[in-house]
């Protein structure tokens, strides 16, 4: 091989965007993971991309983009077996739609690639509604979320919307940005994953969080939830604890703008029962804890939970390990885009990560469900609250808007 | 890849050679091609090649790699339906042992990857026994060949002691190098496909093509294989032109060992019914084609029949770019030089020959079993002559020697001498007249082997 071919490559490489030559194709990925599902995911996405990257980039999105999809079914016989399940099936759902969605936030295919399956995806100790799992890409980027069929056809239903809403505000929204759609089959079960960016900071610790609706029944975290290293507190907690978030004028005007045309669009969607994810990022405390591990001192392997002390695995692909190395506190805009210092007269230093998530729940879908059921819920599981899309907007966003004052 | 290592080649370039540049779209590979087939082909050999790159390379080969395949099913929906069918699937067998034959013939995974994927193959006007269809890849340096899937389970049968067979040789034999094998399916047909390395230069041209066995019955090209552009003539033909190829001793010495190894191992296997593929590259009849190409001073399309067989309307062997190929990236060829390590099968004229000649001699089609040969022949119940079921009435063990016999009379210079009864297998029962010299053989008119 011409090895110098490499070197000059990677020197002509773009500066513009992080859209860096990447050989390290040439690495060797053996998609290990703990659970053959985590495996084929990686595999999966590892072959999505190469695929794609040998379409040619069309100048726009067709309606037949929205109704495609990629499936591959793999048999493998006493070949390969050490690492992946010898048969599987995975189906990428509009991948031309997923790859302009990517583009137009910012992610590179390569990097995108790298992120989820350079090495396993991390158990998450999150729970979504009606508890589904979720992991994290080893880089912590990303999540993927495990959903049901049912989200697979609503996320097929408000896509073109949503993509039409993502080109016109430029990406810059507080919806979550979907990446990425699939459906995984080993051992003849079908899974349905969805990956998003990482409301939270690939870095930065978050040492408390909260889920807020702006809804008051029964918005509490259970005492089980509280005995998780990193709860998800909720509305009433939030209010009870006199949590406050210290943003400066100007953030608060671009966050709440934002956020104003996001339910807006979802109102508009008949979306609803979605929540503000926040997490809170204390720089004082992360750097006592960063003090506190190495005096330890032991080697991590990388394997931290949800609430690590945030220190950067080895990401080659990420440019910023190419620059100087971020100081307390800091971080990289274009990679946690949800992040927002606090002001400087804020109490404590601190960073906020604030986005919308779990969008796909639909009011039709929600009456009939409650029609079925013929009983009003509390709790986690089903929480039928009795207004409409467009009262649920106003009331959340009310309530957002309200906690930043 | 990158572009720079076209530049630097260019500059370099072979000044007896018009080294055409192709900018085939490196990183975007579309596997474009003219029939969904050779899509599916060069689609399969990206996919396996790159699941390939993801499994480490074992020790040692083990039982189970030999009984094993890699099976994908495709089904889009409204996607990439540009270039590739909807649906198809794709099969290799034993990846890992194909794997390391690759290795041990010296050939790098990438650049196999590389030349069966940048661009299509091309169809070949060769004709194998029953027509099979072959191709070669874009740069010349492989063949494809269309087989049956009785050749499959005949391959399955003799891979562990082929396998073994290169390893003990190092690699150093004049049998085809199996490098992969596939099944594809496009529109619910199944072809199996084969590929090995090309017995012709993938740059100097064959001007002309023997395929001989050392059998008498038959042998000699139609008027109509006369007539294609580079016909394939047989053991007939080169007798009566008192053909001789000029290679020196030493060269003789080293072929010849290598044919008797290969033979031998072919006859404990009961294979027979295989060739010996002789191509000649006439270097001053080269020159001249070059000469004449250049004063049309066109960039011609790179349209050839495949097995650097293309004579006056194709390029006449430029290599095509590759940047995976180091020698692309520096150094240039005189007229009637290559580079051995890619064609491993050229053999320069010795000094003193009358004409300055390159050539390509190796054995190509050992997937003929005797016993499948003899079920066939008894269901036939005839005796067939002609390109298409040529019977001869021999077992293995005297198919190898009449073929080794021939061959060792091909060549300018004293004929070696016949194998002793020690070196003969206790229990041949060839006929009388194999044992002697073969002069008389060779000069003896074409007649029937009485048995």
């Amino acid at each position: 091989k011409c090895s110098n071919s490499s070197s000059i490559a990677a020197s002509i490489a773009s500066k513009t965007k992080t859209k860096k030559k990447h050989f390290v194709a040439q690495k060797v990925k053996l998609f290990r993971a703990s659970d053959p599902l985590l495996s084929v995911l990686m595999w999966g996405v590892n072959h999505s991309i190469n695929e794609l990257s040998h379409i040619q980039i069309p100048i726009m999105l067709m309606p037949d983009d929205f109704k495609a999809y990629s499936k591959i079914k793999v048999d493998n016989h006493l070949f390969n077996k050490e690492n992946m399940p010898s048969h599987f099936k995975f189906k990428e759902y509009c991948p031309l739609v997923f790859r302009n969605l990517r583009e137009r936030f910012g992610i590179d295919d390569q990097e995108f690639s790298n992120s989820l399956t350079r090495s396993a995806p991390l158990n998450s100790d999150a729970q979504g509604r009606s508890g589904a799992r979720f992991h994290t890409s080893y880089d912590k980027r990303y999540v993927i979320k495990t959903i049901s069929s049912e989200d697979v056809a609503e996320m097929h239903n408000i896509l073109k919307k949503y993509h039409q809403f993502i080109v016109e505000c430029h990406g810059n929204t507080l919806l979550p940005q979907f990446l990425g759609m699939y459906r995984l089959t080993v051992d003849g079960d079908e899974t349905y994953m969805i990956v998003t960016r990482n409301v939270f900071s690939h870095r930065l610790s978050v040492y408390k969080k909260y889920d807020l609706k702006g809804s008051t029944v029964a918005r509490e975290a259970s005492d089980k939830e509280k005995a998780k290293e990193l709860p998800t507190y909720k509305d009433n907690d939030f209010i009870n604890d006199g949590q406050k978030i210290y943003i400066d004028g100007e953030n608060k005007k671009m966050f709440l703008e934002k956020l104003r045309k996001d339910v807006e669009f979802l109102a508009q969607l008949k979306l609803m029962d979605y929540s503000l994810l926040v997490g809170i990022h204390d720089v004082e405390r992360a750097e006592q804890e960063e003090v506190d591990s190495e005096d330890n001192e032991a080697e991590d392997d990388g394997e931290s939970d949800g609430g690590g002390v945030g220190t950067p695995p080895d990401s080659p692909s990420n440019t910023l390990d190419s620059t100087k190395p971020l100081s307390p506190g800091e971080f990289d805009p274009s990679i946690d885009v949800y992040a927002i210092k606090s002001n400087d007269g804020a109490p404590r230093k601190e960073v906020y990560f604030m986005a919308i998530i779990d969008i796909l729940q639909h009011y039709d879908a929600k009456k009939k469900a409650a029609h079925a059921a013929k009983t009003v819920k509390h709790g986690a599981g089903a929480e039928i609250s009795t207004v409409n899309p467009e009262q649920y907007s106003k009331r959340f966003y009310d309530f957002i808007a309200t906690i930043l004052s | 890849m990158s572009a720079n290592c076209t530049s630097a080649a260019a500059v370099s370039a072979s000044k007896t050679k018009t080294k055409k540049k192709h900018f085939i779209g490196q990183k975007v590979k579309l596997f474009r091609a003219s029939e969904p087939i050779l899509s599916v082909f060069m689609w399969g050999v990206n996919h396996t090649v790159n699941e390939l790159s993801n499994v480490p390379v074992p020790v040692m080969l083990m039982p189970d790699d030999f009984k094993a395949y890699s099976k994908i099913k495709v089904d889009n929906h409204l996607f990439n339906k540009e270039n590739l069918p909807s649906r198809f699937k794709f099969k290799e067998y034993c990846p890992m042992v194909f794997r390391n034959l690759r290795e041990r013939f010296g050939i790098d995974d990438q650049d196999y990857q590389n030349s069966l994927t940048r661009s299509a193959p091309l169809n070949s006007d060769s004709q194998g026994r029953f027509g099979n269809r072959f191709l070669c890849s874009y740069d010349h340096r492989f063949v494809i060949k269309t087989i049956s899937s009785e050749d499959i389970a005949e391959m399955h049968s003799i891979l562990k002691k082929y396998h073994q067979f290169i390893v003990e040789c190092h690699g150093n034999t004049l049998l085809p190098q199996f490098l992969g094998m596939y099944r594809l399916t496009v529109d619910g047909v199944e072809t199996y496909m084969v590929v090995t390395r090309n017995v012709f230069s993938h740059r100097l041209t064959v001007h002309r093509k023997y395929d001989l066995k050392g059998s008498t019955v038959s042998r000699e090209a139609s008027d109509k294989e006369k007539a294609k552009e580079l016909p394939t003539f047989k053991d007939n033909d080169f007798l009566n032109e008192g053909q001789k190829l000029q290679i020196g001793d030493d060269n003789k010495k080293y072929f010849l060992e290598k044919l008797k190894r290969d033979v031998e191992f072919l006859a404990t296997l009961k294979i027979m019914d295989y060739s010996l593929l002789v191509g000649i590259h006439d270097v001053e009849r080269a020159e001249q084609e070059e000469m004449d190409v250049e004063g049309a001073g066109e960039e011609e399309e790179y349209e050839n029949d495949g097995m650097g067989g293309g004579a006056l309307t194709g390029s006449f062997g430029t290599p095509p770019d590759s940047p995976g190929n180091p020698l692309n990236c520096g150094g240039f060829f005189g007229p009637g030089e290559f580079d051995p390590s890619v064609d491993v099968y050229a053999i320069k004229s010795r000094d003193g020959a009358g004409k300055k000649e390159v050539y390509f001699m190796a054995i190509i089609d050992i997937l003929t079993h005797y016993d499948a040969k003899k079920k066939a022949a008894h269901a036939a119940k005839t005796v067939k002559h002609g390109a298409g079921a040529e019977i001869s009435t021999v077992n293995p063990e005297q198919y190898s020697k009449r073929f080794y016999e021939f061959m060792s009379n091909i060549f300018v210079g004293p004929t070696p001498p016949p194998p002793t009864h020690a070196q003969l297998r206790p229990g041949g029962t060839g006929p009388s007249h194999l044992l002697h010299s073969s002069s008389s053989f060779l000069f003896a008119p074409a007649r029937k082997l009485s048995h």
